[in-house]
């Protein structure tokens, strides 16, 4: 990595457009996102069902193509150097991809050798993965007998094979029973301390509250707030009036437009928090 | 190269924990094998049938048996799993060429077609059928339709990428069945109906089976021979080139 590309941001967007063309009208799922998401950190990203959340970590991840605009990634473009950003990024999507005919340690380490690592430090770092998440027990168990949270904690550590520079999760704990999703949390920080940007998509907003640096939020394809869950609530309380800051569900319904009886219907986590 | 080495012993370890897929992959080609041989074997006695070569009828039908049981690869139904579960997607995120990722399976399809092959001319053996083309000729016929077995497999990957549905991919193939019984596989070409003459002539699978017959009923004339390998070899490069395209432009 140049120095250039460690002095920039983990992710940086600028006028990131997806449209979908069907037969009879086109989506216009994403409709100019300029981020900018600091080495280090760990940024949220919020938005109702359909905003444009998962589209976005697509975009970012290659795996979905640009419509218009830029995205750059640990310094790569994703576009022009796709190969490049894959590198420097570990990528876990909403539903835990896994092969279940695998055992957990034999998918780790495939992974780490299609990243480049040799057969014996594939396996050394397989076995140290499998450490992290606490999954060696299970480690010779085929895939497909998992539980839902051992699928998930497998996924996280199969996206951390080649020890990323971003880490992109996209709702890494829907339908997560709460004991499983502190482990994922508390797994979220530590690699976070080892210096993983991590880039996370949730509709969880106490989740959001507890683990991230800074939060985005998007709603009908743009970002409509963004800063520090503090910096977002104190906005809020100034524009409001009164003592007490609210809470950062009440900046989500603010900045989506929608009140607790919409939200009720559309968020399930916003009216259940 | 390594990444497709990587990707094709997974296929491979996923193919030996499902062994009762291998068992129906074998058992209906034997079966038509049967069939055929035991409908037919009367009108085509191996004494009166000059295109037999002193063969019985059941050498005759071999060929089809094997592209029939070539033809069973699983690969496009796996890689439908992975997409539908986002195990696909999770490939995809990892800076490994594209074609890794379409020969990766096929490689353990090649390695199914080569035991699934020998097995059945091994079966075949003790009923009658010679490989007049001796050692190298029992390789070429082994070699000819586990490579058929990759390219079928492709082509059927093809439309696993395109329609992302096992029901899809399924009725997909029906489309390429045909291909294996518009073919001179009952009696030589020259002996079929104007119509079906024309039909097996434009069909590259009939270029495969005169192959393989060529390799079971004579010694080696590599005039039918080299056409076979040539059918393989076109039909795998298209196939290559459109599943990579097929990737590159997945969303």
């Amino acid at each position: 990595m140049t120095l250039t590309e460690m002095q920039a941001p983990a992710v940086r967007t600028e006028g990131l457009v997806k449209h979908y063309n069907g037969r009879d009208l086109t989506v216009e799922a994403v409709r100019g996102v300029d981020l900018e998401v600091r080495t280090g950190e760990i940024f949220g990203f919020l938005g109702p069902n359909g905003a444009g959340k998962s589209t976005t970590v697509r975009m970012l991840t290659t795996l979905l193509s640009i419509t218009s605009g830029r995205a750059e990634v640990a310094g790569a473009d994703v576009v022009r150097n796709p190969d490049e950003a894959r590198r420097r990024i570990g990528v876990a999507l909403q539903e835990a991809g896994l092969d279940p005919r695998q055992t957990g340690r034999e998918l780790l380490v495939m992974h780490g050798e299609l990243f480049g690592l040799s057969p014996s430090q594939a396996k050394e770092r397989a076995q140290e993965l499998l450490a992290l998440v606490e999954l060696e027990s299970a480690a010779d168990r085929v895939i497909k007998g998992y539980s839902g949270g051992m699928q998930r904690r497998l996924d996280l550590a199969a996206a951390l094979v080649h020890e990323p520079d971003v880490l992109f999760l996209d709702e890494p704990t829907t339908g997560l029973d709460p004991a499983s999703r502190l482990t994922v949390w508390e797994e979220l920080r530590r690699i976070n301390r080892h210096g993983t940007t991590v880039f996370l998509t949730t509709q969880y907003l106490e989740e959001a509250d507890q683990l991230c640096d800074r939060i985005a939020i998007i709603d009908g394809g743009l970002i409509v707030r963004e800063g520090t869950p503090a910096e977002l609530k104190a906005d809020l309380r100034r524009r409001r009036g009164g003592d007490q800051d609210p809470t950062l569900d009440e900046v989500f319904l603010d900045a989506t437009g929608r009140t607790r009886e919409r939200a009720a219907g559309e968020v399930q986590e916003v009216a259940a928090a | 190269m390594t990444a497709t080495l990587v990707l094709g012993r997974r296929a491979l370890r996923e193919a030996v924990r499902q062994p009762d897929a291998l068992f129906m992959t074998m058992f209906i080609p034997l079966f038509f094998l049967v069939v055929n041989t035991g409908q037919a074997a009367k009108i085509f006695p191996s004494g009166s049938t000059g295109f037999l070569k002193g063969q019985g009828y059941a050498a005759f039908q071999l060929p089809i048996t094997l592209l029939l049981a070539a033809s069973f690869g699983m690969a496009a139904l796996f890689l439908v799993e992975e997409i539908e579960g986002g195990y696909f997607d999770k490939l995809r995120a990892i800076p490994i060429p594209r074609y890794a990722m379409v020969l990766g399976r096929l490689v353990a399809e090649g390695a199914k077609g080569i035991l699934l092959s020998s097995v059945i001319v091994l079966l075949a053996l003790p009923f009658g059928i010679t490989i007049a083309s001796g050692p190298l000729g029992f390789v070429l016929i082994i070699v000819l339709s586990a490579l058929w077995g990759v390219v079928y497999a492709g082509f059927m990957q093809l439309i696993a990428l395109k329609t992302r549905s096992a029901a899809a991919t399924n009725s997909g193939g029906l489309i390429f069945f045909p291909l294996l019984f518009l073919t001179p596989n009952f009696v030589p070409r020259d002996l079929l109906t104007k119509p079906m003459e024309v039909a097996a002539t434009v069909n590259p699978v009939t270029y495969l089976m005169e192959a393989m017959r060529s390799l079971i009923l004579d010694d080696l004339d590599w005039a039918k021979i080299l056409p076979g390998f040539g059918v393989v070899a076109a039909l795998g490069v298209v196939m290559l080139v459109l599943n990579v395209r097929m990737i590159k432009h997945y969303d």
